[in-house]
């Protein structure tokens, strides 16, 4: 462990020192995550297994003006984690693992100064105006280096963005913009260098967006058509659309609203519980629709309020629910067995995530200020058909230069739901924010 | 004789601009200080007790428009909050967070800097919000002064302050100090409007002075470090473009 500390702290200094003579932007975050979880023994046992995973993180951005209208600017991200898998049965014999990437890489051109834009290179596309989840995000990423979220949000703090070329027209009131990203496919074998550049994109895809301001209405309108190359697996053209809106209400709130569905979609559903089979299916047109509020009063750093119920289309309901929780049930306890069943079950539960199972979930979080720079939130997600639920709690401290934070995560449930069939149990996250 | 003929000619003039003008004087005062396309950069600090509690450097574009002022902000200083970007278009406050690209779409209580909300931080002048309610002559820390009655026009009576009481030097227009109230009449804030210079021919102040209606030892001080012209077309001020922004020091 102290190899690891020494290793961030050589990293911040460095970082530090860059900043001053580069003048580029640099946060670097170190997390300590103790953990408790879940695993299974032979013979069906489960057995309480706590670890320690370590993460320092670090982002640099920087924007450069070319000439006249043209810049060019990137975020570039690196990791050292001692434990990647999150998994306490999983420990990665070197000790520590390095990851980087670049998140976001570009060149912008304002053809028509704040008119019309024209962006070239890897772009985060991020239409969605939901906390917990986002349902116009259509070309998103899980959170780099899958560090787990301390606040619930469907977004890492970092996001990567996707390879393209994006041109924006703003007139009047009305946004139309358009990305198009081509598809990116290297084999395993490929130049290690492409893996730092971007993660692959395995379609062609073409968002479209259409934003308009009404009054004090925000609307979004999007169409994202998809295709595999000619001779692909999937020749065919995909379409996906969404809308949502937000909009003011008073002084105090802002109620955001979403939908979004696609011409089809590939699921896994479990044909038998108890011989762990299950099949692929596709589904036309599931709506994945959020609803939502944040309220303030006297200022964020006095109290805000916010909610969001979510609709997941893709999610089981009734029978088929409780199928997908006994199968669930099942293949922890055949994998603890090591039993023939158990070996290669598919994750049915989180084939998209978490939170992901059903089809309608809560989350609300309470934020507010104990001191001038001490904040408090207290956040909860509940499945709202099992009521199984997950919560946190966490205070930080800010001041000028750095933050500390400290989050506790649990997860509640009885066995034959969500949360009581996740391995976690709780989630410790130490962690201090270095701003340059 | 000639006291009384001077009071008599004073309360007739008076009377004439407050029949006819008191809402054209405000709107002269306003375009008095007023940069259509104006740039800064200013220090927004808060007190309590004679201690600071924080404070934000901010650079930013103002368009001042016939619909109303939008403001596009850049927080510069402390380093845990550079790089964050805020659109302030009317009541609609949008936030972006550095590294994202999702501009938040805030209510405007949530925006507050100190004692200073983003009115303040966007706000020229008064006679596009307000009506005149009532205009006297006062004599305030030894100078004469006009004093407007303001209250919120129809179509703002929801805003933060639906009363505002609004002191003008008589001789230079120059506004001197404020008292802003909620529609009950409770006072929220006081401003002191301070350290007049001459920018692009206007004659503006660079320091204001807002203190706490309900305890007078919480205070902000906004002070501009600079101000310039600098001409955004109207676009340049909608969400989304505040990722493409990018802010400059005033010239």
């Amino acid at each position: 462990m102290s190899r690891i500390l020494l290793a961030c702290i050589a990293v911040v200094l460095a970082l530090a020192s860059v900043q001053r003579a580069q003048g580029l932007e640099v946060e670097a975050d170190l997390d300590v995550f103790p953990a408790a979880s879940l695993a299974q023994e032979g013979g069906g046992q489960s057995m309480q297994v706590e670890a320690t995973r370590i993460v320092a993180q670090s982002a640099i951005s920087h924007k450069q003006a070319l000439g006249e209208g043209l810049t060019l600017s990137g975020t570039a991200w690196l990791d050292a984690d001692s434990l990647p898998s999150d998994s306490p049965l999983a420990v990665p014999a070197t000790k520590l693992d390095m990851n980087a990437r670049l998140l976001e890489f570009g060149l912008e051109w304002e053809a028509l100064p704040g008119a019309l834009i024209l962006d070239l290179g890897k772009k985060i596309i991020h239409p969605s105006s939901g906390f917990f989840k986002t349902p116009l995000n259509m070309l998103s990423r899980p959170a780099v280096g899958d560090v787990p979220s301390s606040t619930a949000a469907s977004v890492g703090k970092w996001e990567e963005g996707w390879v393209g070329a994006d041109l924006t027209w703003l007139v009047g009131k009305l946004t139309v913009a358009n990305f198009f990203s081509p598809r990116l496919d290297w084999g395993q074998g490929a130049d290690q260098v492409l893996q730092y550049i971007s993660q692959q994109q395995s379609e062609y895809d073409d968002l479209l967006r259409l934003g308009l301001h009404i009054g004090e209405v925000d609307l979004r309108l999007l169409a994202l058509g998809s295709a595999d190359s000619i001779g692909g697996a999937d020749p065919n053209l995909h379409i996906q659309t969404g809308a949502g809106l937000d909009v003011n209400v008073g002084d105090s709130l802002t109620v955001r609203a979403e939908i979004s569905a696609a011409d089809s979609t590939e699921r896994l559903y479990v044909v038998d519980a108890t011989r762990m089979t299950s099949q692929a299916e596709s589904v036309a047109w599931a709506p994945r629709a959020l609803l939502g509020f944040t309220w303030a009063e006297g200022g964020a750093k006095d109290l805000s309020v916010m909610a969001e119920y979510y609709y997941n289309g893709l999610g089981f309901v009734g029978s088929d629910y409780d199928r997908l929780m006994q199968y669930s049930g099942n293949s922890l306890a055949a994998a603890g067995r090591n039993v023939a069943g158990g070996q290669g079950v598919a994750d049915i539960l989180d084939q998209y995530g978490s939170f992901e199972a059903a089809r309608h979930y809560g989350f609300a979080r309470v934020a507010g200020n104990i001191e001038d720079d001490l904040t408090a939130q207290l956040w909860v997600v509940t499945n709202l058909q099992d009521l199984s639920c997950m919560t946190g709690a966490v205070l930080t401290y800010t001041r000028d230069a750095w933050a500390v934070s400290g989050a506790l995560v649990d997860a509640w449930g009885g066995s034959n739901t969500e949360e009581g069939l996740s391995p976690l149990l709780w989630r410790l996250d130490l962690e201090l924010s270095l701003f340059f | 004789m000639k006291i009384l003929f001077a009071c008599l000619i004073s309360c007739l003039a008076l009377g004439a601009l407050g029949a006819q003008s008191s809402a054209e004087l405000l709107a002269r005062i306003d375009e008095r200080r007023t940069i259509p396309d104006m740039s800064f950069d200013m220090r927004i600090t808060s007190f309590e007790s004679g201690k600071q509690k924080d404070y934000n450097v901010l650079r930013g574009d103002v368009k001042v428009t016939e619909a109303g002022n939008s403001v596009l902000v850049y927080f510069s200083e402390p380093a845990s909050v550079k790089g964050r970007k805020m659109l302030m278009d009317g009541r609609v406050v949008y936030y972006l967070f550095p590294r994202t690209r999702n501009p938040i779409r805030l209510s405007p209580l949530q925006v507050l800097l100190g004692e200073t909300s983003n009115g303040d931080v966007a706000r020229t002048g008064f006679a596009k919000d307000y009506d005149v309610s009532a205009f006297s002559e006062e004599l305030r820390e030894g100078a004469d002064c006009y004093l407007f009655k303001l209250d919120a026009k129809a179509d703002r009576k929801d805003s933060t302050y639906a009363k505002v009481d609004f002191w003008v030097e008589k001789v230079s227009l120059r506004p001197v100090y404020a008292e802003f109230s909620a529609a009950d009449g409770k006072l929220l804030k006081k401003a002191v409007y301070e350290d007049y210079r001459t920018v692009e021919g206007k004659d503006l102040p660079y320091t204001l002075d807002i203190t706490d209606g309900d305890d007078p030892q919480k205070h902000t001080t906004m002070v501009y470090l600079g101000i310039g012209r600098k001409s955004l077309p109207e676009t340049a001020f909608r969400r989304d473009y505040l990722d493409e922004w990018t802010p400059e020091l005033p010239r």
